[in-house]
């Protein structure tokens, strides 16, 4: 019997982030997800008290899907952020801890949230603008011909993840690999409307970093099989293998009616029906000259020994997700009727052998087109194997976001700086007519502008957790980190070598100033420069279109917290 | 009650429940103020002041949108100044243009747009697809439509292909529900498997033969049927909803067909045309991206909404929904007519009035008087209900040579009185009401329909106060006046009515009907022009009345409607309202146009419809002079019966 439970009136919150109780939550949110950020971010360890598995990481993937917020407020934020991540996988860190910068810098302002959200709109579309015009100093342009920049993005990638625990050997190996299972998923000719292929992640847990290897193909594994056996296949006349994909279960136990009743009469056994059946499949699979037989679920053994009996290889369980990979490979069709085979549905293999990783064996299917690999991925334990998977994905997400649009942002905080140098420059030269386009005074629009800078800034700001300075300079609008431990009065053009992104060196004199906090005195800016040369071989670069995408969800989900008057919750 | 007549006003028009409810607040803080008895002169107000003030002043100042080379440019006007009440200051704008091209491109033709209009209002939650993480600047309109699930096999298809829907599952099963299949030999099952698998090839191969490239399927299908159709080369989309496949239905032409039929080898005749089919990646879901060809004047198009998270884009999509609803309304008229014969004040007057709104009530008031004496209904009555029913159809298609966008609306005529029917019965049993009112024929479905408004309202009633049911409609329509003391109240209420004699007076004051009160496409500017307007007019023509209680309420109504500008201006400057309200009056007064800021446009055709509601609804609350608070919900047991008699 169910209970009745009395109706519990509905939780009403008004203005909901003049509360002492959500703007400490939104703070803690934003220092956690600040300490974090970059190459030299803090772990976080996120376990449950009960016990059983524990998470050590740093990347806002696992950070925001892990942690429970009990405000709807805080609620928006983190799912906001991590429909971002969903769509784009990198920059996460940044479009939360823009936002919440954002949310806190614009609350501070004490300007109607009606005109500070018609004015960071438009901000954001200046932004926009810039980012997306010709004369933009802080993207560059990605040459495909060459690895470099490619692998400065994977590199930047898998940098920014520390709990990954790699060297610098170690980063720039699997720079390397991720970039050629990247580059054998992109299709050989390329049509109108290329699909790319897939890179297959194969775990290899406990196992050295540098073990990892990018293999054409698919790995199937396969426990039962002896390594000593040279595999011998059979092929056809034009030297290749012909496989067989079977998406349906081959143990003969396949039939059961839906609806309805099957009676059996006394003395007749389905099963041997079935088997019957299946051998019969066997026979033609052996007289098509089919070398392979893969089949999704269970192979039963009889067929099993028939087939090897015929010398024909069978492997089962090969799971749902590998059908795609394979089919796509080999260009068979997944057959799912043992009553019919149609010779069209076989596909071809240009190799099978057997390759063996630490203690696991492994069919290894060598396709004539190379546009499904395997990647073998080794870390050392299950957390930072956990952590390095995350970090893979994520850099093969960038790739294919910048194939679509080949262009990349400068990394290490420059964008940030270089983008609120821009802003700080448009705001003072505007014409009088576009502050009354917004419906506001010059005065609210400097205002909101000056939290806007203040807030990208603070992201480049929290790319440092030691006690060092952060400049920019007035020239190029680059972010510059000073090492601790100097003392304030020495000269910074001796303290800097390199800009956030390895652009700029310290060649000449560049005026730095400070990025300060909260309390920075109106800066007076002139419009930042592009750098000279932007072929560096080791810049940081970022994904352009996720940190796009990252500023504009920023910008739109602060605009939609700050502009809650009333929470209400059914608490039922 | 007040709630449930705000969110009806609501449902029919897509707006305005803030303003009902301001406005009728206004209303009845006035009414109080001014002591009770003003009922009747309410009616008396609706029928000779508003119309005249509507007729003879608003019309004046009406600016018509959708008819110049610039309605696209209208339309975004209309959508900003609506979506202003609905969503944020960032993305209004950037929607609202959205919109406008989607409204554009699903309609060519304006003449097109109302019945585009209708279709988006109903079937938009398939004709958009939303991807929460994308910026909502990334939000697109895409030709043709997209099924939000993934292909079960794609096979790439040239340029035109043909479709066809089937809502069963294609491969025949062994046995079914209630039916046993013996098994005799081993040799005899095998062959029957063997059959079902050669008959589910043939079936694909029979579609290929057909040049079919395409299958929609309302069922999952089993893996043979999948794989069958990859080795024809037929792509598969398994899943449908029932919605999804109407609404394919509706825009190809075509019906599901049903492949186990006679004709299994002749030509499949049930196809839609494709310009294309392509996978769409939408987020990180992959979706069926199908360019119909249409076979109505709709051409379809899709709306991909984008934003940070779920509930902004649920936000956006009803909004947007709700927007097509208030524009639909754009295309609606008022009728009017010309001549209000002087000192015809009794109860011929009440109904006479031709707005097909309360033409309505009029009708649902007779229908529940029919009810009061159901012992001994008489087929003359229904009968002549009906034929009322008929002649309000007729009537205004006898203007349409006038107005050609008058069609539309006289279509939606005979339909209205069921709408108001829904209203009643608060949408919860809004499925069972209007199937009875679309077939008037039969008495008892009439009693049904409002047997089932009472039960629902009480319904409502008892959830909101617990255990105090308002017998608010009941004891308007007076099914229960027998027992309660309200029996003068509904007398008096059913006297202002006389529900059948009218037949022919209605017919006959048809003809005198001259072009619309409000015509097709009216607009003014945002920002409580029309409620200025209607304000001073009222006072300008309630002072041609005699009669002090129409003058007390046309005060009443005309102040009640000037609370809407002031709290519109209210939350800007303290000054503002005065400022604007003396500008506005001035001008008027000396006959100048109205100074106009605003750029965003409002329907005048709501906004009446809007007062209208309220007067009904505050004319309904002052019917009521007790409520009786009882403990046991109402039970309404005859219900059933008459539900077993059909």
């Amino acid at each position: 019997m169910s209970r009745l439970e009395a109706k519990k009136p509905s939780l009403f919150i008004t203005d909901p982030l003049t509360k002492d109780g959500v703007s400490q939550s939104l703070s803690l949110l934003n220092r956690i997800l600040k300490s974090c950020y970059g190459p030299a971010g803090q772990l976080k360890q996120l376990h449950n008290g009960m016990g059983g598995y524990v998470c050590t990481t740093s990347q806002s993937s696992a950070i925001l899907s892990r942690l429970p917020v009990s405000h709807p407020v805080l609620g928006v934020l983190m799912a906001s952020v991590q429909n971002h991540i969903s769509r784009f996988s990198d920059c996460g860190l940044f479009t939360a801890i823009l936002c919440c910068s954002l949310i806190e810098n614009f609350k501070s302002l004490n300007i109607a949230s009606c005109t500070v959200i018609k004015i960071s709109k438009h901000l954001l579309s200046l932004c926009m603008d810039y980012l997306k015009s010709e004369t933009c100093g802080c993207r560059v342009a990605v040459d495909f011909s060459s690895v470099e920049t490619l692998l400065c993005l994977v590199r930047s990638v898998l940098r920014s993840k520390p709990a990954c625990m790699l060297n610098k050997t170690e980063v720039d190996h699997l720079a390397t690999l991720i970039l050629k299972a990247f580059l054998f998923t992109v299709p050989c000719h390329a049509e109108s409307n290329a699909v790319l292929g897939k890179c297959v992640i194969v775990p290899m847990k406990s196992r050295r970093v540098m073990d990892s290897a990018v293999l054409p193909g698919l790995l199937i594994e396969v426990p039962e099989i002896q390594l000593a056996k040279p595999l011998t296949v059979k092929r056809t006349c034009s030297n290749m293998i012909k496989i067989a994909l079977f998406c349906l279960s081959m143990s003969g136990d396949s039939f059961s009616p839906k609806e309805g009743t099957i009676t059996v009469h006394h003395g007749i056994s389905l099963e041997m029906s079935e088997l019957n059946q299946l051998l019969n499949v066997g026979k033609q699979l052996v007289n098509d000259e089919v070398g392979l037989v893969v089949c999704q679920k269970v192979i039963h053994p009889s067929l099993k020994q028939y087939l090897k009996e015929n010398g024909v290889i069978a492997v089962d369980r090969a799971g749902l997700s590998l059908m795609e990979p394979l089919s796509r490979m080999t260009g068979s069709k997944p057959i799912a009727s043992i009553h019919d085979l149609s010779p069209g549905c076989y596909g071809s293999l240009k190799d099978v052998c057997v390759e063996s990783f630490a203690s696991k064996n492994f069919v290894h299917l060598i396709p004539n087109d190379t546009v499904v690999c395997s990647l073998v991925l080794c870390n050392r334990n299950e957390t930072t194997w956990d952590e390095l998977k995350r970090a893979c994905e994520t850099a093969e997400h960038v790739l294919q976001l910048t194939l679509k649009e080949p262009l990349a942002l400068l990394g290490g905080g420059c964008t940030e700086t270089h983008l609120a140098s821009y802003i700080r420059y448009k705001s003072c030269s505007l014409s009088t007519s576009s502050f009354e386009d917004i419906g506001c005074s010059q005065t609210q629009y400097q205002l909101v502008a000056d939290g806007f800078c203040r807030s990208l800034e603070s992201v480049a700001r929290s790319l440092n957790h030691d006690e060092g300075e952060i400049l920019t300079d007035m020239v190029y609008g680059h972010c510059w980190f000073v090492p601790p431990g100097f003392p304030p009065a020495s000269s910074w053009s001796d303290l800097v070598s390199k800009c956030g992104c390895g652009v700029n060196g310290n060649g000449e004199n560049l005026k730095w100033r400070l990025l300060q906090g909260q309390f920075g005195s109106v800066v007076t800016q002139d419009c930042p420069k592009e750098p000279l040369v932007k072929a560096a071989d080791f810049l940081t670069l970022d994904c352009y279109a996720a940190k796009c995408s990252g500023l504009q969800v920023a910008l739109e989900t602060a605009n939609l917290i700050s502009d809650l008057l009333y929470v209400i919750k059914d608490q039922n | 009650m007040m709630v449930a007549c705000a969110c009806s006003y609501r449902a029919a028009t897509g707006d305005g429940a803030k303003t009902f409810v301001i406005l009728l607040a206004g209303v009845l803080r006035g009414l109080c103020a001014a002591g009770g008895g003003l009922r009747r002169a309410l009616q008396a107000f609706e029928a000779q002041v508003l119309e005249r003030a509507v007729a003879l002043g608003l019309r004046r100042h009406l600016l018509s949108a959708l008819s110049g080379p610039e309605d696209e440019a209208d339309l975004e006007a209309l959508l900003e100044a609506y979506l202003a009440g609905r969503l944020g200051p960032g993305e209004r704008r950037l929607l609202a243009r959205l919109c406008s091209e989607y409204c554009c491109r699903c309609a060519p033709a304006a003449a097109a747009r109302p019945q585009a209009l209708r279709l988006l209002g109903r079937r938009f939650a398939e004709l958009h697809a939303a991807v929460a993480g994308l910026p909502v600047a990334s939000s697109r309109v895409l030709p043709g439509l997209v099924l939000r699930r993934d292909f079960a096999t794609y096979c790439p298809a040239g340029e035109e292909l043909r479709a066809v829907l089937v809502t069963e599952p294609l491969r025949p099963a062994l046995s079914a529900p209630s039916v046993e299949f013996v098994v005799d030999s081993e040799g005899q099952y095998r062959a029957s498997l063997q059959w079902i698998a050669r008959r589910t090839e043939a079936l694909m191969k029979h579609l290929q033969n057909n040049n079919i490239k395409l299958l929609l399927s309302s069922v999952k299908q089993e893996e043979v049927v999948i794989y069958y159709a990859k080795i024809y080369g037929i792509s598969v989309v398994e899943c449908l909803s029932s919605e999804e496949m109407a609404l394919i239905c509706e825009i190809t032409g075509v019906s599901p067909c049903a492949p186990f039929g006679d004709n299994r080898y002749g030509e499949i005749m049930e196809t839609a045309v494709a310009a294309f089919c392509q996978p769409l990646l939408l987020g990180s879901k992959r979706c069926a991206h199908i360019g119909f060809t249409s076979v109505c004047t709709f051409q379809p198009h899709c709306l991909i909404l984008c934003g940070p998270v779920d509930s902004v884009n649920e936000q956006h999509a009803a909004a947007l929904q709700e927007a097509f609803i208030m524009l639909q309304q754009l295309f609606k008229t008022v009728e009017q007519r010309e001549e209000y014969k002087a000192g015809d004040e009794s109860q011929s007057e009440a109904s006479g009035v031709c707005s097909w709104h309360f033409s309505a009530t009029q009708m649902q008031l007779a229908i529940e008087n029919n009810s009061c004496n159901s012992t001994q209904v008489s087929e003359g009555q229904s009968k002549a209900h009906k034929d009322e029913v008929e002649t309000h159809i007729v009537d205004p298609d006898s203007q349409v040579c006038d107005n050609p966008v008058c069609v539309q609306t006289d279509l939606r005529i005979p339909s209205s009185p069921i709408l108001h029917i829904k209203e009643f019965s608060g949408a919860t049993e809004g499925d069972g009401s209007s199937q009875s009112v679309q077939k008037p024929h039969a008495e008892c479905e009439h009693l049904l329909a409002i047997h089932k408004n009472y039960e629902s309202d009480s319904l409502v009633d008892s959830q909101k106060h617990q255990n105090t049911a308002v017998l608010a409609c009941n004891a308007n329509a007076g099914t229960a006046c027998e027992s309660l003391d309200v029996g003068e109240d509904l007398e008096e209420t059913s006297c202002n009515i006389v529900p059948l004699k009218h037949e022919e007076s209605s017919v006959s004051t048809a003809q005198n009907y001259s072009g619309s009160l409000i015509k097709a496409g009216s607009v003014l500017p945002v920002g409580g022009y029309f409620e200025v307007l209607l304000h001073y007019y009222i006072q300008h023509y309630a002072k041609q009345f005699q009669q002090l209680e129409l003058a007390v309420v046309s005060n009443i109504v005309a102040d009640a409607l000037l609370s809407i500008p002031k709290s519109l201006y209210g939350t800007t400057e303290r000054n503002s309202f005065n400022k604007f309200y003396l500008g506005a009056i001035n001008a008027l007064r000396k006959n100048e146009p109205l100074p106009m800021n605003g750029k965003g446009l409002e329907s005048v055709y709501c906004k009446y419809h809007l007062v209208i509601s309220v007067l009904h609804c505050v004319t309904e609350l002052l019917s009521i002079d007790l409520i009786i608070g009882v403990k046991r919900p109402l039970q309404k047991a005859e219900d059933y019966d008459s539900e077993n008699d059909l």
